[in-house]
């Protein structure tokens, strides 16, 4: 049986039921992530990878080559969207703490582990992948060492299923330098700064000890859970993930990753990686950029400043990505492709704002060989939406493809939807 | 008999001799009737200064002074020659007596008031005890007297004048019941209530009506509070603020009960009172200025907020300032424990250009009318109190140090003469080894430094400076004793010599002694001055420097206006107008304004005003401001009053904070009003306010006047602390069932209370008390007073409807209301509104079925609907939160406009000026630089009654500027610090957010519980 669709008569629900697997995309605007774009694109997809993407009115296609060919009329397809940094999956409701999976009690856990926390049939997870996001970074929090993240797929029947790349960093919240006592009304004098340097040590002993750990020969030490969940971050490519955003911190954090010869170091916040300029684009240490919607951490900044960082991170030559941890991060994740926009009116280019949240974290967090953007070989994990993707208005993805399977487009929300307008109608 | 004695060596010899009531411990001692103080620089009062003047007292008063006192026999004279006298000062803010626990009478057992932080009955001359150690930080900074009370509670009763100085207590405290003092600082009270500072304006009016409604009617119950406050109604009262806005706050209240306050305040003074209304008394301002932070590491000084720097510049101009500007106001040291540092603050203010007349009578003669006792102190006249101090020279032109101070007539001597000049120039013989001693430095504190030389041949001279030694002496000088030490390494000795000497000779032109030397033997030395030190003292003398440049902005802070916004006249031409009207959307349309107001909107060209502003619309989208319905910036000190289930007598008005910088971000983002809510702790919170956001202006001229009131009310898991841990079990209702009867009974209470008010209007009798929280929620039964409530889910909200239509009133509207959808045909029928989020949800359990549809299919059902924030940073961005609305439920774009403007305007019966371009209405309009629903619409500009209170262009200005002031501050801070002035380390505050279920006067980081 072969499909051939346009758009004026959809009916996807049967192509989620039916998943054809040799799928012709014709005739979008293709959004690489790249930064590149293609008109009238012509994207092949067999068993799940792009096998193909070219340009309609240059290169020809022969239809028997393909059970699905869906011409697209122009509409706008991205890479699926990437929601580093996130408990999405880990939670559901945050106020119920029986429903809060991301948080283990101690300070040093990086042998504690997400991806068998994740929940891939979480109803929140169901209203973000209708967005466009379609991939996460399953991120514990908490601690010093909070764990190891897992990079997750939005869709599957299990964790097993749902993973992309298991055990892709630890994640480090690097003690603030700026914590002050007291509050607004009544601030109390300061004593951090020697907590600072304590916490310091404390996290620098602690690499020592697993540098120590990774470099001996495996019969000369004790296996060590901990330590050896640190292991891959000096020998292999895990990442080490540190959470920071002020000018201390990140320049300590520099300091640190040359001297603990981490291979793969990635600062996740970044509110002040511009500050250190070239020092910060010479350490290739990628930023993580945190929420674009978020306020200017003091009083006197632009009050754009949040809105600001991608464009100030470009320009200093950093290489960075944006992502949407904070308050109510998990059900908040379906709005990243807005935080992406919103930076575009404040200096980066709308390609540009497309890749910080594609292609730019799949090539921090390692995965941009198979994902990340719409090129040959990679996994067809893209959406087509009716119009800007980065826009609240016209973000309407309509055919979301999570390794080349066909999602449904509707979730839970979208039912009740259905169900009261009807009551409605009957009324 | 006359004596002439040397001012100063006159230890405790006088013992006064009125008849006391004490037994005495001993034979009676006689002591002289009269002492004279002559020769004196005498500030009689602030205005009347004399020199060679005569100062006479007896006792514990002053019989007289002048330049020809007459000096009665039975006198000791006391020659005060080169020294000056000032009256003593009085302080108005202490507690120096007082033992520190708690000792007020109120703790909620006996007959009192109900609130143990309304306790008027504490006295504080019941609790006065000799405490010289306290006191005595005073007398060094100059005072000698102190109105001193419990610094504990909102009505914290009277206070009593007292004496420093550790003679006698029964004379020492001079005035009990001598001044009334408030807060709005609950202090110790054990009473949950109040916990926020709203609460404690209302407790503070409730307490007011209370004593009223007990004194004009027949007491149905015995208060003691109340029977005591009475008494005490007439003292001078006085009001402790804790922060800038808190004064104006006090005195609406002082003008609603006819009350004259003086106020305590905060320093801040200058920055917002020489242009507000008069108050109903004076102020007292502290003078504890800020110390300069250690901004040595960039990194930390990045982050010291504007406001702090400029204050820290700005503070020592206070007076000054309010001098300037006719404002007489008293001095305190509250805030303030060292006398060097009070002093060096003084002078700082005179420095800044304050005049000395100024200065003294803020410690005198002011609060000595303050106190209605200007008959018995502040000055030195004839029959006040012999209550003075006198000064080794002028303190505030020079730098006089306190000598000793004379309270109620009796010495302290804080200082002892230092003796006699030695500075000088000597020879020094030491067993025939001649050297050169030099002695400099000042009076008190002497510092030396000896010549020795290399010898050349047999030649003795004076030591050229190539083939000289230079040795630091150290020097003590015990009245005629003088010790010096120093080492020497020379031909005659090497090692420590020590000696120790008696100054000789007519102008102790000679110092002999004993040398102890380096071998150990005691040999004989002299020192002969050969000429007296020319170094005068007058480097000491005050230099007044008005040039410092700091300005004062409209807030004082980052981003604050150089001067008050004006308004103009404005021609929009060419513009895309969002007319939220029929016209709809009118492209190239000229939209005029004229004195605040929409003049005209329109395609045609038309007459322009006189002056008016032209404004090039082309490409750009003009739209009314956005309004939020429900928004939590610009509060202080607590958003809710969450200890009792019904708190409808709080008011968030009472509250507004205008120095938010959420205010300036959300005019970045259209907002021009906002509906600041208090928060859903519980199930009948308080009174909101509505404001426009004037960035500048002060709280009170924020407020939208002639609006309706309206209230918050909530439902749900917050009124019933589901998510506040496990110790939050017991106050009532814990569920949606106890919820329903909060309601009814507080609405029940209302009826009879009104039936009560309405009993007596028309028959007379006995006047029924004044209850505010009845008063409120009779309002709403009145409908005068609409509610919006916090809800979520179908149950509650169909079960609230029913409440207000068997009270025969409507629900006015519904907040976050996120199962809205599922009963917006019964909300249409009922006649609610519903204001919810445009996506949120996932946040608690009762969120669980929130779709971000439900705005499409609550307005598809005739509701009128709104998106708000409650967020400060979402407030800037609700044009996107709108859009939203196109997106999940497919609305027009002009309906979704609506969400954000119109509708609201409606919710708050404010779309009769407010929400739409329509000529008459305000002119609160944003001009986008493109279509305001897009996610990339940045605003050009906003304003607000036709004053523009954002521009892009000026905003980049304006980051220049800050960056410009705070290098200005901060090098002249550098430079503090390098003087080595006292610096304290910065310490970042908390960047913190009120959320609906924020508790008491602090937010969490962890808020996130809406």
């Amino acid at each position: 049986m072969k499909f051939l669709i346009s758009l004026f008569f959809l009916v996807f629900f049967g192509l989620v039921q039916a998943q054809p697997n040799r799928i012709l995309l014709v005739d979008g605007f293709l959004h690489v992530g790249n930064g590149q774009t293609i008109d009238y694109a012509l994207i092949g997809i067999k068993n799940g990878i792009i096998t193909e993407v070219g340009n309609s009115l240059i290169n020809s296609y022969d239809a028997n080559d393909w059970d699905t060919i869906i011409h697209l009329d122009k509409k706008h397809i991205y890479p699926g969207f990437v929601a580093a940094n996130s408990t999405l999956g880990l939670t559901e409701i945050d106020a119920v703490r029986a429903t809060r999976d991301y948080n283990e009690t101690g300070s040093f856990n990086p042998h504690v582990r997400t991806q068998i926390a994740y929940n891939v049939e979480s109803k929140v997870i169901s209203t973000v992948l209708t967005n466009g996001v379609l991939l996460c970074q399953a991120t514990p929090r908490g601690g010093i060492i909070s764990g190891t993240s897992s990079i997750m797929s939005l869709s599957g029947w299990n964790w097993e299923d749902a993973t992309i790349f298991a055990n892709d960093g630890i994640h480090v919240n690097w003690p603030s330098s700026l914590q002050g006592g007291g509050w607004w009304a009544e601030p109390a004098p300061k004593k951090q700064n020697e907590n600072y340097s304590k916490q310091l040590k404390e996290l620098n002993e602690f690499f020592v000890m697993a540098r120590t750990y990774a470099n001996s020969p495996k019969d000369v030490v004790e296996y060590d859970q901990r330590l050896d969940a640190m292991k891959e971050c000096f020998l292999g490519s895990k990442r080490v993930y540190f959470h920071g955003d002020e000018i201390q911190q990140i320049s300590d954090i520099i300091e640190f990753s040359k001297k603990h010869e981490i291979n793969y170091p990635v600062v996740i916040g970044g509110y002040e990686a511009h500050l250190l300029g070239s020092r910060m684009k010479d350490s290739r240490i990628p930023v993580m950029l945190r929420r674009i919607h978020s306020l200017p951490e003091n009083e006197d900044d632009p009050i754009d400043q949040s809105f600001k960082l991608p464009y100030l991170l470009k320009k200093e030559g950093i290489i960075f990505s944006i992502q949407n941890a904070g308050d109510m991060e998990a059900m908040n994740a379906r709005n990243l492709p807005f935080q992406a926009g919103t930076a575009t009116a404040y200096g980066l280019s709308e390609e540009e704002a497309i890749e910080a949240i594609s292609l730019s974290p799949c090539k921090i967090m390692g995965i941009d060989k198979k994902f990340g953007s719409i090129e040959k070989g990679k996994s067809a994990t893209l959406f087509v939406s009716n119009g800007n993707a980065l826009e609240m208005k016209t973000n309407q993805p309509f055919l979301i493809l999570i390794n080349g399977k066909f999602m449904p487009i509707s979730n839970f929300q979208n039912e009740l939807f259905r169900k009261y307008s009807e009551k409605y109608l009957k009324n | 008999m006359k004596k002439i004695i040397s001012c100063f060596l006159f230890l405790g010899l006088f013992f006064q001799h009125f008849t006391q009531l004490k037994p005495q411990n001993g034979i009676q001692t006689s002591s002289p009737q009269f002492i004279a103080f002559k020769n004196a620089k005498i500030y009689i009062s602030p205005k009347e200064i004399i020199e060679e003047g005569t100062l006479l007292i007896q006792n514990d008063k002053i019989i007289s002074v002048g330049k020809n006192v007459k000096i009665p026999e039975n006198t000791i004279e006391i020659n005060c020659s080169n020294k000056v006298i000032t009256p003593s000062f009085i302080e108005l803010y202490s507690s120096v007596g007082l033992s520190t626990t708690k000792k007020e009478e109120n703790t909620g057992l006996g007959a009192y008031y109900w609130n143990e932080s309304v306790h008027p009955e504490y006295d504080a001359s019941d609790d006065f005890q000799i405490d010289y150690s306290s006191s005595e930080k005073l007398i060094n900074m100059g005072f000698g007297l102190a109105l001193i009370h419990q610094h504990n509670g909102i009505v914290r009763g009277s206070a009593a004048l007292v004496s420093l100085g550790n003679s006698d207590v029964n004379k020492q405290l001079i005035k009990s019941q001598a001044g009334f003092f408030y807060s709005f600082n609950k202090g110790t009270s054990a009473n949950s209530y109040p916990s926020s500072q709203m609460g404690a304006i209302a407790l503070l009016r409730q307490s007011f009506y209370d004593l009223e409604y007990y004194h004009s009617s027949t007491p149905i119950e015995r208060n003691i509070s109340l029977e005591e406050w009475k008494k005490k109604s007439e003292l001078p009262s006085f009001f402790k603020s804790e922060d800038k806005w808190e004064i104006l706050r006090a005195d609406k209240i002082a003008k609603e009960f006819n009350q004259k306050w003086n106020y305590i305040g905060t320093g801040k003074e200058y920055s917002w009172l020489p242009n507000s209304k008069k108050l109903s008394g004076s102020i007292i301002i502290p003078i504890n200025f800020p110390e300069s932070y250690d901004v040595r590491d960039p990194y930390i000084a990045k982050q010291i907020p504007l406001s702090d720097l400029k204050h820290w510049e700005l503070a020592p101009s206070n007076p000054k300032i309010l001098a300037d500007n006719k404002i007489s106001f008293a001095i305190t040291t509250d805030g303030i424990t060292k006398s060097d540092i009070f002093w060096t603050n003084l002078r700082k203010a005179l420095s800044r250009g304050c005049s000395v007349e100024q200065i003294l009578s803020s410690l005198t003669t002011t609060p000595a009318e303050l106190l209605g006792l200007s008959g018995l102190i502040g000055e030195l006249k004839s029959g006040k109190l012999a209550s003075f101090v006198i000064y080794s020279d002028d303190p505030f032109l020079k730098e006089g140090v306190l000598m000793s101070s004379w309270l109620l007539g009796k010495e302290h001597v804080i200082k002892s003469e230092t003796g006699k000049d030695i500075r000088g120039s000597y020879v020094l013989t030491i067993a025939k080894k001649e050297y050169f001693l030099e002695i400099s430095g000042t009076k008190e504190k002497p510092t030396g430094k000896l010549t020795t030389y290399i010898i050349n041949g047999n030649s003795k001279s004076k030591p050229i400076k190539n083939d000289t030694l230079y040795q630091a002496v150290q020097i003590i000088q015990r009245d005629n004793d003088i010790i010096l030490q120093f080492n020497l390494n020379d031909l005659n000795y090497n090692g420590s010599i020590n000696l120790h000497g008696k100054l000789m000779g007519r102008d102790a032109g000679i110092i002999e002694g004993d040398a102890l030397i380096p071998d150990g033997r005691m040999v004989y030395f002299v020192a002969s001055k050969e000429k007296a030190s020319k170094v005068k003292d007058d480097k000491s003398v005050l230099i007044i420097d008005t040039s410092f440049n700091g300005k004062i902005w409209f807030p004082n802070m980052g981003f604050g206006n150089d001067s008050l916004p004006k308004s103009n006249s404005f021609v929009f031409e060419n513009v895309t107008a969002w007319t939220n009207e029929i016209e709809g959307i009118i492209n190239n349309a000229y939209v005029i304004i004229e004195n605040g107001r929409i003049k005209y909107v329109g395609k045609e060209k038309g007459n322009y005003p006189k002056n008016a502003i032209i404004i090039n619309g082309e490409g750009k989208h003009l739209t009314n401001g956005i309004i939020d319905e429900h928004s939590h910036i610009a509060i202080s000190k607590g958003v809710n009053e969450g200890s009792q289930a019904i708190t409808a007598e709080v008011c968030i008005a009472d509250v507004v904070n205008s120095d938010d910088i959420n205010i300036y971000r959300q005019l970045a983002g259209g907002v021009t009003s906002a509906q600041l809510l208090h928060g859903s702790a519980n199930p009948i919170g308080g009174q909101s306010a509505l404001i426009k956001l004037k960035w500048g202006h002060r709280p009170d001229d924020l407020l939208i006047s002639n609006a309706d009131g309206f209230i918050k009310c909530a439902l749900g898991e917050n009124v019933k602390q589901s998510n506040w841990g496990d110790n939050n079990t017991t106050r009532f209702p814990q569920t949606r069932m106890g919820v329903e009867q909060v309601f009814y009974d507080g609405f029940n209470r209302a009826k009879k209370y009104l039936n009560e008010w309405n009993n007596y209007k028309l028959n007379g009798g006995v006047k029924p008390r004044k209850d505010l929280e009845l008063e409120v929620l009779g309002q709403i039964l009145n409908q005068k007073r609409f509610i919006t409530c916090h809800s979520y889910v179908q149950s509650e909200i169909n079960m609230l409807m029913h409440v207000a239509d068997s009270m025969g009133i409507k629900i006015n509207t519904f907040t976050h209301i996120l199962e809205g959808y599922k009963v917006a045909d019964k909300m249409k029928n009922h006649g609610a509104g519903g204001s919810t989020f445009s996506d949120w949800w996932a946040y608690k359990f009762e969120v669980n079925d929130a779709i971000p549809y439900n705005a499409k299919l609550m307005m598809d059902q005739g509701v009128v609907v709104a998106i708000n924030s409650d967020d400060a940073e979402m407030g800037r961005r609700l044009n996107q939160e709108a859009a939203k609305s196109v997106k999940y439920g497919g609305m027009s774009e002009i309906d979704a406009w609506k969400m954000v403007t119109l509708n609201p305007a409606k919710l708050l019966h404010l779309d009769n000026r407010l929400g739409s371009i329509k000529i008459g209405k305000d002119a609160d309009l944003v001009l986008w630089d493109s279509n305001p629903l897009s996610t990339t619409s940045k605003v050009d500009l906003t304003m607000i009654e036709g004053t523009i209170y954002f521009e892009r262009k000026k905003d980049e200005m304006l980051q220049n500027r800050n960056d410009l002031e705070r290098a200005r501050i901060i090098s002249k801070m550098l430079k503090s610090n390098e003087k080595g002035e006292q610096t304290k380390p910065y310490s970042k505050k908390g960047k913190r957010h009120y959320h609906c279920n924020t508790i008491g006067e602090e937010g969490t980081d962890e808020e996130n519980l809406h």
